[in-house]
């Protein structure tokens, strides 16, 4: 394997076998005798690429097949088919050689021992990634500057705020200096102080180390701040991958525009669903998305008809390309092989 | 080839890791202070409230005349080697790994370059040192109280040095009874159902001499009898007749169990799904 791959996955799937019960107490009884199951496809032929160094940003929504996929590349479950390689190991076989080079935070699993402070977990997982004692001194106190968290190294892991608890699940996945980082959901819950310094601290951390990381989050801006690269997941298959740039520009052709009217208008008007409008306000605020072609045309056009007070225009936000996307995969199609590596 | 330099070092760093999680153990139940106290004062409160009055009242309802050929005396004395024997065997519980195990919590420990099953050995192994501590303060609780009226040094060295491996089988069986976790939503019926087994097989709620001899013959055959009864007898310095020593079942025993874990943790790994992550 080329040493400047770190992952590679080929034609990977993972189907989960599912029971499956009719509601009711008729429905418990046959299922109590007699259960069914259903075989469900979480990810299907796989096949993706990262480099040493990359952030790769995991997009899609829930149930797509995103943590399916982290689980596969940690070891933690076993693909039903295809390979996967995490520098150069196969993660299923969950050797220790490649259990010390990874590591993993779940946004909304902690994984730090909640009885005691949060100093003593990085004492014992730094026995268990063999760090000399120095060197994780050393390594504490160079995460505890950056994260700013000195003084809550000694507090139980249970009193601590999300946040604050985020902050120590991150130290304690950084403590051996991984080459591969699986981060999902890492700011999940998080107000929005946090989440950006949880982003800085992130993405100052992968700059000095170049750490390879997969990303799956629902906060767009953590993607944005992050990732360098989207893959975007739909009912376990890939649909886009290439770099975030591509993605944003998904809708090339077209502008974005954000209105806020005087007063209440009528939202049932033809214009507005030629645009592709999203009511924030409703009736008061709204997102339209127009071909650039037709932007002077319809900005007049919608100025001459309705009483415009303020309107912006900018490039269309990754959160909003992906909306659309989810509401209209068949886009995807459209674009066809060109957005896939 | 691995070099003893190499060698000494991959010991060391194997040692530190299971001190480590010894200690976290410890730690851990040192965590919560009245829990912690309830530890040491529950089994005497038990053992003086429900097993002494029990056997006093009985012995009391016979007027003295001897039950299965036990005293008075002799079997509140039996009694109290019981709750010594099941501090030192039966403080560990599968509800929490079976519990990891339904709610996806062992991921983490798949990742760690720790295994899940050293680990939890880990913390059996320091939950041990604590049970050793209430126990040493049981068996002076009861030579004070009068219920053990002498204490032999080598019975009671072989006695505890057959309950920590009757201690060791009891974990391996609540480690596999644990990961039937894998495939049943509750294991506390599982749990419930050998508790009860082994209470009645056990010799833990009376001394298997009371059993009739064809059952207790088949009993001697199983490994609960190596749980609570033979430790028993090992403290109170009493000959046995069983169908194999001690240490030798026990060991076979253990092998046994362990053989059922790994197998139940490997055919459970395959379908694990890391549900709630």
């Amino acid at each position: 394997m080329d040493p400047e791959i770190t992952i590679r996955c080929t034609n990977l799937s993972k189907n989960f076998r599912v029971s499956e019960k009719q509601a009711g107490l008729a429905g418990s009884l046959s299922s109590f005798f007699k259960r069914t199951y259903r075989s469900v496809p979480a990810i299907q032929s796989f096949s993706f690429e990262a480099q040493k160094g990359e952030i790769v940003g995991l997009l899609g929504p829930n149930g797509a097949g995103k943590t399916t996929l982290m689980k596969m590349l940690t070891g933690i479950i076993v693909p039903s088919s295809g390979t996967a390689q995490v520098l150069g190991f196969s993660p299923s076989e969950r050797k220790r050689a490649f259990r010390r080079q990874i590591s993993l935070v779940m946004g909304q699993k902690s994984q730090l021992w909640w009885d005691i402070p949060a100093l003593d977990s990085f004492h014992l997982l730094g026995k268990y990634y063999e760090v000399e004692h120095s060197q994780l001194h050393h390594r504490i106190q160079e995460l505890a500057d950056l994260l700013d968290v000195h003084g809550l190294l000694n507090t139980h892991i249970r009193k601590l705020s999300l946040g604050e608890r985020m902050k120590m699940e991150l130290m304690a996945s950084l403590l051996h200096n991984p080459r591969v980082l699986f981060l999902d959901e890492p700011t999940i819950g998080l107000d929005l102080v946090a989440q950006r310094n949880i982003r800085e601290f992130l993405k100052f951390y992968q700059e000095q180390h170049q750490t390879t990381i997969l990303l799956t989050s629902h906060y767009m801006g953590d993607v944005q701040a992050l990732a360098e690269r989207i893959v975007l997941v739909l009912d376990g298959e890939k649909r886009f991958d290439d770099s975030i740039e591509h993605f944003e520009s998904f809708f090339g052709g077209e502008k974005y525009v954000q209105l806020e009217l005087e007063a209440a208008v009528d939202t049932e008007d033809p214009l507005w669903k030629r645009y592709d409008t999203v009511w924030v306000e409703n009736g008061v605020r709204a997102d339209l998305r127009i071909p650039t072609h037709r932007f002077h045309h319809a900005l007049r056009e919608i100025f001459e008809r309705f009483p415009v007070q303020n309107f912006t225009t900018e490039k269309l936000p990754i959160e909003r390309v992906l909306t659309s996307l989810l509401e209209n995969p068949r886009l995807l199609e459209q674009r066809g092989e060109s957005s896939l590596r | 080839m691995i070099f003893p330099s190499s060698l000494s070092r991959l010991l060391s760093y194997e040692l530190k890791k299971w001190m480590a999680t010894i200690s976290l153990s410890i730690t851990q139940r040192l965590a919560y202070k009245v829990n912690f106290f309830l530890l040491f004062l529950g089994p005497m409160l038990v053992f003086f409230l429900v097993q002494y009055n029990l056997w006093h009242s009985l012995f009391l309802f016979r007027e003295g005349a001897p039950i299965g050929g036990y005293t008075r005396d002799e079997m509140i004395a039996y009694q109290g080697w019981v709750l010594v024997t099941a501090l030192l065997t039966q403080g560990f519980h599968s509800r929490d790994l079976a519990q990891d195990i339904r709610l996806g919590r062992i991921s983490s420990y798949l990742i760690y370059p720790f295994d899940f099953w050293q680990y939890h050995l880990g913390t059996f192994l320091g939950l041990q040192c604590i049970q050793l501590c209430i126990a040493t303060t049981a068996v002076a609780a009861l030579f004070f109280t009068g219920v053990f009226q002498e204490l032999s040094a080598t019975h009671l060295f072989l006695g505890v040095s057959v309950a920590l491996c009757a201690g060791l089988l009891w974990y391996l069986i609540q480690y596999a009874l644990g990961l039937f976790a894998f495939w049943i939503e509750q294991t506390w019926t599982l749990r419930v159902l050998f508790a009860l087994i082994a209470s009645f097989c056990s010799g833990a709620i009376f001394p298997l001499e009371l059993l009739p001899e064809w059952a207790r013959e088949i009993v001697l055959l199983s490994p609960f009898p190596y749980l609570t009864y033979v430790p028993v007898k090992t403290f109170l310095g009493a000959e046995l007749d069983l169908p194999l020593p001690a240490p030798v079942a026990l060991t076979f025993w253990s092998i046994v169990v362990w053989g059922c874990g790994k197998l139940l943790w490997n055919r459970g790994m395959r379908m694990y799904t890391a549900a709630g992550m």
